[in-house]
């Protein structure tokens, strides 16, 4: 689904990644962990393509495609889904326009006719409760005034219409209580299965007990330093980063 | 250049004071220039002043004018063409029996009622700013006055057009509103373009109206400009408000080759609100220069001015709007919110809000920020998989929903957002899912 060799890239000049390499499987789940300032949002936002991150060496293939070599538009159609860490508010963009325009601009990508208004309304309403969120976010601008809490349920609603093949979610678990957690946990488990692949970006432990992970990547200094199974978060848990960068160095 | 104005005066109304006075004023001051202040960043240095010779003339038959606004005529309409009140579609000049309105042209009255209806209207004193209301008095052919005598149900559309252009000649339209006191309604003017056929030369415009709001009076106006891409409009705009009385304006620039709008407002008394909201869109090579300022000449007086402009192309777009809060005007409030978008290099945008307080115990405030689009905004449309044009114009459309949304006619805002559309980047996802 997603292969990640020897990737570098810089931001504002800056070195972040340095030969990161990452493979993710069909139907897998894979978690990566680090301290701050690791690059882990600069790896979903590079593989998202945002253009002020600049590769500087490497290759990814997803799905059998050259992905640093499609604009971020087409990423996107073509079955890549970032959740942000921080979701922007877009005032005046009404929510449902872009999840309209979104799951239709995927559609016409695969050479499909575009959805039907009902159709597609009823399903953002069955998509909507399932995620516990109220109507009135129907008439709304994109995020607008929402908490911090609901634009991460936002993000995860996104991705339940648009049933992305490779979903990176950044940090999706940061900032939610308890419930917010076990609903948006809820809805990214709905979307596991053996045709999709999910990377989870977390600096925490906790979502890793909803959302089990079938491996778990320690990033640190731009590189993967350390893989193993969901044994490894708790025990990143329990120790931290430090025993990790300190036997890099070492 | 003056001589050949002076020329113009029609023999039997340069007696007419007012006439005569305006013309010596225009005369005295000239056409404005850089040094002007509220004319620093408008050069008509290529302005042919030897089109003020000539005032243009009545079409010889009925003329077509339909406003977008209004695509199926449902509304009361007048037509101006070159500032003569002519048949338009109908029969007669003035659509019969208007509900709450009382219509009628100077041109019909005596020269007495025509003189005490001019003097209810008297023009501001700040001579500068209104150079062009100057040469319009003097050389308007004829006066629309619209009295609102109760609560109108249906809005008044106004379609003015300026049509065979000849280069030597421009038109002058005039149009004075009296709201009575309570009296509520809604006035559009519609500045169209030529059909292009008959475009001969670039029209050159100079419109002036005025509006009285007495006691408790509640007038939403607004002005559109669509005109031709070559087109030169000059619109002076004078609003006089009593005590409690409430007007909305809004002011849209879609269109034109250089269009200069110029609000003013005086609050003069006690419970006067005046909400102003300007939509002023620079595209290609246009030029538009907008000029507001309300004067709080009373205590307890609150006007609000918000502009959003966007310029594109080589284009560029001015705001100006000062908050006057002369001595004595305790309890004013004021606010003034500019927003201006850039879609390209070479295009431009000024803007100065300016406060004059001379009074204690007021709330004013302003704000002014220009920029290009967010990154971050455009990136996250881009990662859900829209086209970088569609997020662009998206993007331009939300920017703009401030504005907008106030708009409180929903056929209007309607129409005007259909005309803004069709000026941004490819927006056929906009259409299809607004």
């Amino acid at each position: 689904m997603l292969t990640i060799a020897d990737l570098s890239a810089r931001v504002a000049g800056k070195a972040i990644l340095n030969g990161l390499d990452l493979a993710i499987g069909a139907g897998e789940v894979h978690a990566i962990m680090g301290p701050n300032g690791s690059g882990k949002s600069t790896l979903a936002q590079v593989l998202a393509g945002r253009a002020d991150y600049e590769v500087t060496g490497g290759t990814v293939s997803f799905d059998g495609r050259d992905l640093l070599a499609m604009p971020p538009e087409e990423r996107a159609r073509a079955g890549l889904f970032l959740g942000f860490q921080y979701p922007v508010e877009i005032p005046g963009v009404n929510n449902v326009y872009l999840l309209k325009a979104a799951l239709n601009a995927k559609r016409k990508a695969a050479g499909e006719p575009e959805v039907d208004a009902y159709e597609f309304l009823a399903l953002i309403k069955e998509k909507m409760k399932f995620m516990n969120m109220s109507e009135g976010f129907l008439t709304r601008g994109v995020n607008e005034g929402f908490s911090g809490g609901e634009k991460k349920r936002n993000e995860i609603l996104q991705m339940l219409v648009l049933e992305p093949k490779l979903a990176i979610l950044d940090e999706t678990d940061s900032g939610l209580d308890i419930d917010a957690l076990k609903v948006v946990s809820k809805g990214v488990n709905s979307l596991r299965d053996a045709k999709r692949a999910i990377l989870l970006v977390t600096h925490y432990q906790r979502l890793l007990d909803y959302v089990v992970p079938d491996r778990v990547h320690v990033l640190s200094g731009g590189r993967i330093v350390k893989s193993g199974d969901k044994a490894l978060a708790l025990e990143l848990e329990r120790r931290g980063y430090d025993w990790l960068t300190e036997s890099r160095v070492a | 250049m003056t001589a050949g104005v002076r020329k113009a005066l029609p023999a039997e109304e340069s007696r007419t004071e007012l006439r005569a006075g305006s013309m010596e004023r225009f005369h005295r001051l000239g056409v404005p220039t850089a040094r002007d202040e509220s004319w620093r960043y408008t050069n008509l240095r290529s302005l042919d002043t030897g089109r003020f010779a000539e005032t243009l003339g009545a079409p010889a038959g009925p003329v077509s004018a339909r406003s977008w606004l209004d695509p199926e005529a449902l509304l009361p309409t007048i037509v101006v063409v070159n500032g003569h009140l002519v048949a338009g579609a109908g029969l007669q000049w003035l659509p019969p029996e208007i509900e709450s309105f009382k219509i009628s042209r100077l041109k019909d009255l005596s020269h007495k009622e025509s003189e005490d209806i001019e003097c209810r209207f008297p023009a501001f004193s700040d001579a500068e700013r209104h150079r062009f209301a100057l040469l319009n008095s003097a050389l308007s052919p004829d006066t629309l006055h619209v009295q609102v005598l109760g609560a109108a149900a249906a809005p008044l559309l106004i379609v003015h057009l300026t049509v065979g252009g000849r280069p030597e000649a421009a038109a002058h339209p005039r149009v004075l509103i009296e709201a009575a006191p309570g009296a509520r309604a809604t006035v559009i003017e519609h500045h169209i373009a030529e059909p292009e056929a008959a475009a001969a030369a670039a029209a050159l415009c100079n419109s002036v109206t005025r509006i009285t709001l007495a006691a408790g009076a509640a007038i939403d106006h607004y002005r559109l400009f669509s005109t031709a891409p070559d087109a030169t409009h000059f619109d002076t705009l004078e609003v006089r408000q009593a005590g409690d009385s409430c007007c909305r304006q809004f002011t849209a620039a879609l269109g034109g080759g250089l269009v200069r709008t110029t609000l003013e407002a005086r609050l003069e008394a006690p419970g006067a609100s005046l909400d102003s909201r300007a939509l002023l869109v620079g595209h290609e090579s246009r030029h538009v220069d907008c000029v507001a300022l309300a004067v709080h000449a009373a205590p307890h007086t609150l006007s609000r001015q918000t502009a959003r402009a966007i310029a594109s192309g080589e284009s560029r777009v001015i705001f100006n709007s000062t908050a006057r809060v002369e001595a004595g005007a305790r309890g004013a409030e004021s606010q003034q919110s500019f927003r201006g978008l850039l879609m390209s290099p070479r295009a431009e945008i000024d803007s100065r809000p300016q406060l004059e307080i001379h009074a204690d115990e007021v709330k004013c405030a302003h704000g002014a920020t220009t920029g290009r689009l967010d990154p971050d905004m455009l990136f996250y449309l881009l990662s859900r998989g829209i086209d970088p044009a569609t997020a662009q114009s998206l993007l331009v459309y939300a920017f703009l929903a401030d504005v907008l949304g106030a708009v409180p006619l929903p056929e209007a805002r309607r129409a005007i957002e259909n005309a803004l559309i069709s000026q941004l980047p490819d927006s056929q996802l906009l259409r299809k899912f607004r």
